[in-house]
């Protein structure tokens, strides 16, 4: 079956831990590195569970990062536990950001998370509320 | 003879380091001596630089018989741009190349003059294609190997110009092929290196080119040869090299040449492989152009210098910074109508795709390896002759040890 969930891996994410980001979507990279995923497809879903994971990081009280293998296709979702995206409209515009001037102090927050996101996936969806943000990148195979 | 890093097996204790060390892991413990598997090995040197009993010799013999057995043929040197790094501050550097004559060639041509082109082939570049960022240089073949090998989806991003040595090699050839009167078969060159990944690079080159350089010869056998014709009173032909060429033997110099605003310079494996974690997630494409090298400090940390990486990084800038520049390039005249016929270009050699991916197999496959690396202690001691335990789980998965290999489990059996 094409469509079946061959396997997942899931990650915590910590809200404000800038050591640590990075580590998931690097831990989601070595797995599909030793799948064999070929390295077009790979770039792509590190970019995309990078800014993910960031956005989890920055944005968020905390969440998690999982990596569903398809046959045909992998799925970048993450989860957060809120505040949620004020305006996601706005928040897709490149170069529109709400991040603290301390985080922009870090190199991060430059607007372009989720713009990455949309670009580096063939099908996205994002869903928000004030208890939180889930977003589901799909990428075929 | 295509792999340059020879163990003596007498010497090795089987001490682990220097598989724990390896970037790419392709070192294993095989009863209780180093074994280097080839297909993996990039050629970095880190082995030799890490092992604490010397066990690992850089080379064969094979340079010297190349070198001695043909003497019927003519013999170009190609020394690496570090090598004006390792005499005493105060040589006279302009002797060096007629030393490289004395000790036995009947031609020189300087890697940095080759490098005075590279450095203007890849200004135009980056100035011209702006699509590609960062750019990643070619010059350290264990850095593009380490790339190939680890980072398959960075390949796109390699600057593809022909490096200096390989540039320096072609020129060399078409000049004493004219002023000589000679045919190529009556041409050999060869370059005085200063690591073992150059070898790689002219045995299995990445592009799809057939190499300009016969055969490299570690820097430190020749060196003594050298260093005492060089401090000769009566050696009075003077050459010089480029003073910004040889800075491409110092990490971010090959940018400085090729007056880039935009750059970064990375060296040593481990760094190299944060930045290009870093590339690989997207990051970065604000930057021209990165520099990686494999060796601390760059070319000068190579393992064939003689001298500290950090004392010839400073005889170096000495050279660079303090000396009248009095080189005279012998092609630089000539870039314009080289670069106009892509003389500096070229592909990547093709190579052969994998098959279709079983996803489901690959996942079943790493499943399973879970569960053994699930059984393992997880002290990535080495003991078992593998550098991790996650090593020691595939190799058990692909029949290639014995999972009681490991001594942890064996002695609580």
């Amino acid at each position: 079956m094409a469509d079946s969930l061959l396997k997942r891996y899931t990650y915590d994410v910590m809200a404000n831990d800038f050591m640590a980001a990075g580590k998931s979507s690097s831990a989601i990279k070595s797995n599909l590195k030793s799948l064999g995923i070929d390295s077009d497809i790979l770039r792509r879903i590190a970019i995309i569970s990078y800014e993910a994971e960031l956005n989890i990081v920055i944005h968020s009280f905390g969440g998690k990062l999982h990596c569903d293998i398809y046959e045909n296709k992998i799925v970048i979702i993450s989860e957060d536990a809120g505040p949620g995206i004020e305006d996601v409209d706005l928040a897709m515009k490149e170069g529109y950001s709400t991040a603290s001037d301390s985080v922009r102090e870090l190199g991060f927050g430059a607007g372009m998370g989720l713009p990455n996101i949309k670009k580096y996936s063939d099908h996205l969806e994002i869903n928000s509320s004030s208890t939180g943000t889930k977003i589901v990148a799909t990428i075929n195979l | 003879m295509n792999f340059s890093i020879m163990l003596d097996e007498g010497k090795c204790r089987g001490c682990t380091n220097c598989m724990k060390r390896c970037p790419t892991q392709a070192i294993r413990l095989i009863n209780g001596k180093a074994f280097i598997n080839t297909a993996k090995c990039i050629h970095c040197g880190e082995c030799i630089r890490i092992c604490p009993y010397n066990a690992y010799t850089p080379e064969s013999i094979e340079w010297y018989n190349q070198m001695h057995d043909s003497p019927k043929k003519f013999k170009i040197a190609i020394p690496t741009t570090s090598l004006y790094g390792q005499f005493p501050r105060g040589t006279d550097i302009c002797k060096v190349q007629n030393a490289i004559l004395k000790v036995g060639f009947d031609y020189v041509y300087d890697a940095s003059w080759a490098a005075d082109l590279v450095a203007r082939a890849i200004k135009l570049k980056i100035e011209k294609e702006k699509t590609i960022r960062p750019y990643i240089s070619t010059y350290c073949p264990a850095a593009v190997r380490l790339i190939k090998y680890r980072y398959p989806s960075l390949m796109d991003n390699l600057i593809l110009i022909r490096e200096p040595m390989e540039i320096a090699g072609i020129l060399a050839r078409e000049r004493v092929r004219k002023n000589y009167n000679l045919k190529d078969d009556d041409i050999k060159v060869f370059y005085i290196s200063p690591c073992p990944a150059k070898l790689l690079a002219v045995t299995n080159p990445i592009g799809d080119y057939t190499p300009s350089v016969d055969w490299v010869i570690p820097l430190n056998k020749i060196y003594g040869n050298l260093y005492r014709e060089v401090i000769k009173e009566d050696n009075n032909i003077c050459s010089y090299p480029s003073l910004k060429g040889v800075r491409w033997s110092v990490a971010g110099g090959q940018s400085e040449h090729a007056e880039l605003k935009n750059y970064l310079a990375v060296h040593g494996m481990e760094n190299i492989i944060q930045i290009m974690e870093e590339i690989e997630n997207g990051k970065l494409s604000n930057i021209d152009f990165v520099e990686a090298s494999a060796c601390v400090n760059g070319c000068v940390g190579g393992t064939f210098n003689v001298v500290n990486p950090f004392i010839a990084t400073s005889n170096i800038y000495y050279i660079s910074n303090s000396l009248k520049d009095e080189c005279i390039n012998p092609d630089i005249d000539r870039f314009d109508e080289m670069h106009a016929t892509g003389f500096f270009n070229y592909k990547l050699k093709e190579e052969e795709r994998p098959g279709k991916l079983n996803l489901k197999e690959a996942v079943e496959r790493q499943e399973k390896i879970k569960e053994i690396l699930d059984m393992l202690p997880g002290l990535d001691c080495g003991s078992c002759g593998a550098p991790t335990c996650l090593a020691h789980a595939e190799d058990v998965y692909n029949k290639e040890s014995e999972f009681y290999d490991c001594v942890v489990l064996r002695a609580k059996k």
